[in-house]
C-alpha cells in the first residue's frame, strides 16, 4: 500500500538557520509514529511544513500521493490533515462546545452532536459552555485535541498533548490515539514523555539539529548511540 | 427576561416610528443622527469588533457613500434614496479594492492601511474638481426631508443591529471571532480566514456607504474636510469599546450613551467637551477594555445574545 505521508528531502531555513534540513519520512496509514528530539531539533517547523504554517524552502510533501506543499492550511485541514499545538491555540474567549463547532461546516445538528459527543469522550460535557480560556490547563490541552477530531480527519498530527494533562486522563487520551488509529488513522506524535512514546509507537523518528537522526522501532531506537549522545550528550 | 426585553424593544420602536408626529424639528434630527452613529458603531463592530482587524479608516466608506450620494443627485438628478443605496454600493466596492489586498496582511498593517486609504480618498476628492468640487464642495438642492431621512437612518441601524444578531449567533460569527482569538490555529482548523475577514469587511462597509450618503442629503452640503474626518472613525470606535465589542447590543448601548453625553456637554461646555471625550477613552480602556457589556458578559456568563 502506498504511504499516506511522504516528507521528501524537506527543507526549512529561518535566516541562518536551518531549522529542517533534508528530511525524508514516510508513514503508512492505520499506524502511530513518533517523532522525538532534543529542544530545537526541529519537530514543530517540520509539523508546520506539513500543515502549511511554514513553507518548505526545499523538498516534496505529498499526502495521499498528492503535493501538498503551497497549499494554504486550511486547504491541507480540509485534504484531512489536522494538527494540535505544542503551545496551546484554543479560543480563549470561545466556549469549549464553540471551539469544535467552528471547526466543521457540516450542517448544524450534526455539529453539534458531534461537539457533545466529543466533550463527554473527554469528560468536559460539564463545562460545555465555559469559556475555554478559563479552563484549566489540562482541559484546554483536551479541547485542543477533540478539535482536531471534529472532521475525522485521516492524519492526525499531535504536538506534546500528553503534556500536563493528569495520568488517568493522559491514559484516556492514549486509549483515544489507539481507538483511532484501529479506526485506520494515522497518528504522528512529538512528546518528550518516553513512556509514552515507548508504549504507544510503532515507529519512532529521531531528529537532532534538523537532520533525521534515526529510524525504527522504539526498543531499538532506545538503545540507538547516537540517540543517546543527541539526548544526553557523549 | 426575554419576552420582557422584546416587549420592551417593540414599543421603543412603536414610538421611534410615530416620533417624527410629535416632535421638533431639532429633535427629529438629533435622533436621526443618533440613528446613524448606531449604525456607524455597529459596522465598525462587524469587522473589528469580532475579527479584531482595527479599521482606522472606517470612515472613509462614510465619505465615499457622501460624495456617491451627492454626484449622482448633482450631476445626474438621481433621487435621493436610490442615490443613498447607490452610496452603500460604492462603499462596498471600496472595501472590496482595499480589502482583497489589505485583509492579506496580518496585524496592525490592516489599520495603518486604512488610516492611509481616509488620507488617499480625502486626497483625491479634492483633486478631481470636475466630479467633485475639489476643496469647496457640492451643493445639492434644498429638500426638506428629514423625517424621511429620519426613517431611512433609523431602518439602516435596526437592519445593522439585526445583522449583527444574525452573524454573532451563527458560526460564520464564531469563525470571525476566531480570527480575533488566534488566527494561526483558525486557518490550522480548516476556517479560510481571508475570505472570512473579506466578508465581515464588505458587510461593514454597506451601512456606513449608505448613512453617508443619508447625512450628505441631509446637510446638503459637502466637503473633502467634512466627510473624511478622522474624529468620525474614532468616535465608532469608542462607542464600541465602550459598551462592548464583539456583542451585539454593546455598539447600540455605547453609542446612545456617549452621543447623549456629547449632545449635552457639548451644548454647556463647548470648549471642554473633547477634553472630556478624551477622558471618557482613557477611563474605558484602563477600567474596562471590554466595554459594558463585555464585563457584565463575562461576570455574569450572560448569553451571546445580548
Amino acid at each position: 500500500m502506498a504511504p499516506i505521508l511522504e516528507v521528501v528531502g524537506v527543507v526549512k531555513r529561518f535566516g541562518g538557520v536551518t531549522a529542517v534540513n533534508n528530511v525524508t519520512l514516510s508513514l503508512d496509514a492505520g499506524r502511530i509514529y513518533g517523532l522525538i528530539g532534543p529542544n530545537g531539533s526541529g519537530k514543530t517547523t517540520l509539523f508546520n511544513c506539513i500543515t502549511g504554517v511554514d513553507r518548505a524552502d526545499e523538498g516534496q510533501i505529498r499526502f495521499k500521493g498528492q503535493r501538498i506543499e503551497g497549499l494554504k492550511p486550511h486547504q491541507i485541514f480540509h485534504r484531512g490533515i489536522g494538527r494540535t499545538f505544542q503551545v496551546i491555540r484554543v479560543f480563549p474567549e470561545l466556549t469549549a462546545l464553540e471551539n469544535l463547532l467552528v471547526v466543521t461546516t457540516n450542517d448544524y445538528p450534526a455539529a453539534l452532536a458531534r461537539a457533545k459527543e466529543l466533550l463527554a469522550f473527554v469528560k468536559l460535557e460539564g463545562l460545555a459552555g465555559e469559556f475555554a480560556g478559563n479552563l484549566s490547563y489540562g482541559q484546554q490541552k483536551l479541547v485542543e485535541f477533540v478539535r482536531v477530531l471534529m472532521t475525522d480527519p485521516e492524519l492526525i498530527l499531535l504536538d506534546e498533548s500528553a503534556a500536563g494533562v493528569n495520568r488517568t486522563l493522559l491514559n484516556e487520551l492514549l486509549d483515544a490515539v489507539r481507538v483511532l488509529r484501529d479506526r485506520g488513522k494515522t497518528v504522528l506524535l512529538v512528546e518528550h514523555d518516553m513512556k509514552v512514546v515507548m508504549g504507544l509507537c510503532e515507529t519512532v523518528f529521531v531528529l537532532d539539529h534538523g537532520e533525521k537522526l534515526a529510524e525504527g522501532p522504539p526498543g531499538v531506537i532506545q538503545t540507538d548511540e547516537r540517540v543517546i549522545e543527541a539526548y544526553f550528550g557523549r | 427576561m426575554k419576552r420582557l426585553f422584546l416587549a420592551g424593544f417593540t414599543v421603543l420602536l412603536v414610538v421611534l416610528a410615530f416620533y417624527p408626529m410629535g416632535g421638533t424639528g431639532y429633535g427629529v434630527r438629533t435622533m436621526l443622527q443618533l440613528f446613524m452613529w448606531i449604525a456607524l458603531a455597529q459596522s465598525w463592530n462587524l469587522i473589528s469588533g469580532l475579527t479584531g482587524y482595527v479599521s482606522f479608516g472606517h470612515v472613509a466608506f462614510f465619505g465615499m457613500g457622501a460624495y456617491t450620494t451627492a454626484i449622482l443627485v448633482t450631476k445626474l438628478g438621481w433621487p435621493w434614496l436610490a442615490a443613498c443605496l447607490a452610496g452603500g454600493v460604492t462603499a462596498m466596492a471600496l472595501a472590496l479594492v482595499i480589502g482583497w489586498p489589505c485583509l492579506r496582511l496580518k496585524g496592525p498593517y490592516f489599520a495603518i492601511a486604512m488610516l492611509g486609504l481616509n488620507e488617499v480618498l480625502r486626497v483625491i476628492v479634492s483633486y478631481y474638481e470636475g466630479l467633485t468640487g475639489g476643496g469647496s464642495g457640492l451643493s445639492m438642492p434644498t429638500l426638506h426631508a428629514s423625517v424621511p431621512i429620519y426613517y431611512a437612518m433609523g431602518l439602516v441601524a435596526l437592519l445593522v443591529t439585526a445583522l449583527a444578531y444574525v452573524i454573532v449567533t451563527s458560526r460564520f460569527g464564531l469563525r470571525l471571532m476566531t480570527i480575533r482569538e488566534d488566527e494561526v490555529a483558525a486557518e490550522s482548523m480548516g476556517i479560510d480566514t481571508f475570505r472570512y475577514k473579506l466578508y465581515a469587511f464588505l458587510l461593514s462597509a454597506v451601512a456606513p456607504g449608505i448613512v453617508g450618503g443619508l447625512a450628505a442629503r441631509d446637510q446638503g452640503y459637502i466637503e473633502p474636510m467634512s466627510v473624511f474626518p478622522l474624529i468620525t472613525t474614532i468616535t465608532m470606535i469608542v462607542m464600541v469599546l465602550f459598551g462592548g465589542k464583539g456583542t451585539i447590543w454593546g455598539p447600540v448601548l455605547g453609542a446612545v450613551l456617549l452621543f447623549t453625553f456629547q449632545e449635552i456637554v457639548w451644548a454647556r461646555f463647548i470648549y471642554l467637551h473633547q477634553l472630556i471625550f478624551g477622558g471618557i477613552i482613557i477611563a474605558v480602556v484602563l477600567l474596562m477594555p471590554r466595554g459594558i457589556l463585555g464585563v457584565l458578559q463575562q461576570k455574569y456568563n450572560l448569553p451571546r445574545t445580548i
